[in-house]
């Protein structure tokens, strides 16, 4: 696999979207590839960042919040 | 984040008040259920908190990580709870309209927030119908090049091109985005 199929692989692994058999070689060619291979996928890591900003923000509870900050009060507490 | 690896829980509530809206539109949209998206939302913040140690700036942003991290329980949840059947039901008969914007004024941030989203929209409408469904189906939905094939009705192969397409576009649209956003 030359970097630029790796790039492409990459794209599609960080989405959860390779095959299982895709993996392994993705994997060998992280493996071979390197610190350039770590930084690119890395790279690729904010496409979740831009689909998720893509979406219109959504209304929560203040239930939620009131909830979550009393756990979390809770556990430093203890 | 720093406060946060630090146990400030007052660093904890300023991360969800910015985040909180952005996090439950990532959940909703894989899970497709109000209750249940408010449930899972607390406990990915309540991770957030128990991971973030785990979290290294080099590596890249908060929200990022925040994202990945969501979107991971979000899919994991709805392939234990069996929903996938409910959530399709759901699906098909919501329109495309996505969940209700905030309703109160909007400060500086969101404002900013709302820009990038603009920018990053008209990205993904750029593509054709085909690969935003392939990208939807991989990325929202947790399917795999095999589940899309079968539920599109289309080769394998053809599915793997979308993907690759797509994303491509995708993620050199957003490399140009960078000196906007």
């Amino acid at each position: 696999m030359n970097f630029k199929e790796f790039q492409n692989r990459s794209r599609l692994y960080v989405i959860g979207a390779l095959e299982a058999e895709e993996l392994e070689e993705f994997e060998e060619a992280r493996k071979k590839f390197g610190k350039k291979a770590e930084d690119y996928i890395g790279e690729c890591y904010g496409l979740h960042e831009a689909f998720a900003l893509s979406l219109q923000p959504a209304k929560s509870s203040a239930a939620i919040k009131n909830r979550l900050m009393a756990m979390v009060r809770t556990r430093k507490e203890t | 984040m720093t406060a946060i690896q630090g146990e400030d829980a007052d660093a904890l509530s300023q991360l969800y008040d910015r985040y909180n809206g952005i996090l439950k539109a990532l959940i909703l949209r894989v899970i497709h259920n109000e209750a249940e998206a408010d449930d899972l939302l607390q406990e990915i913040f309540m991770e957030i908190w128990n991971q973030a140690k785990n979290f290294s700036s080099q590596k890249g942003k908060p929200l990022g990580w925040m994202v990945t991290l969501a979107r991971r329980r979000a899919i994991d949840g709805l392939r234990k709870k069996q929903a996938y059947a409910r959530a399709e039901e759901r699906l098909q008969n919501e329109t495309e309209q996505q969940p209700d914007a905030w309703v109160h004024n909007a400060t500086e941030e969101e404002i900013v927030l709302s820009d990038t989203r603009h920018l990053i929209q008209k990205v993904i409408a750029g593509l054709p119908p085909a690969q935003q469904q392939a990208i939807d189906l991989a990325f929202f939905r947790g399917m795999s090049q095999r589940e899309i094939a079968a539920k599109t009705n289309t080769p394998l192969g053809t599915v793997k091109t979308r993907l690759e397409l797509g994303l491509k576009k995708i993620y050199d649209g957003l490399k140009e985005l960078r000196g906007e956003l």
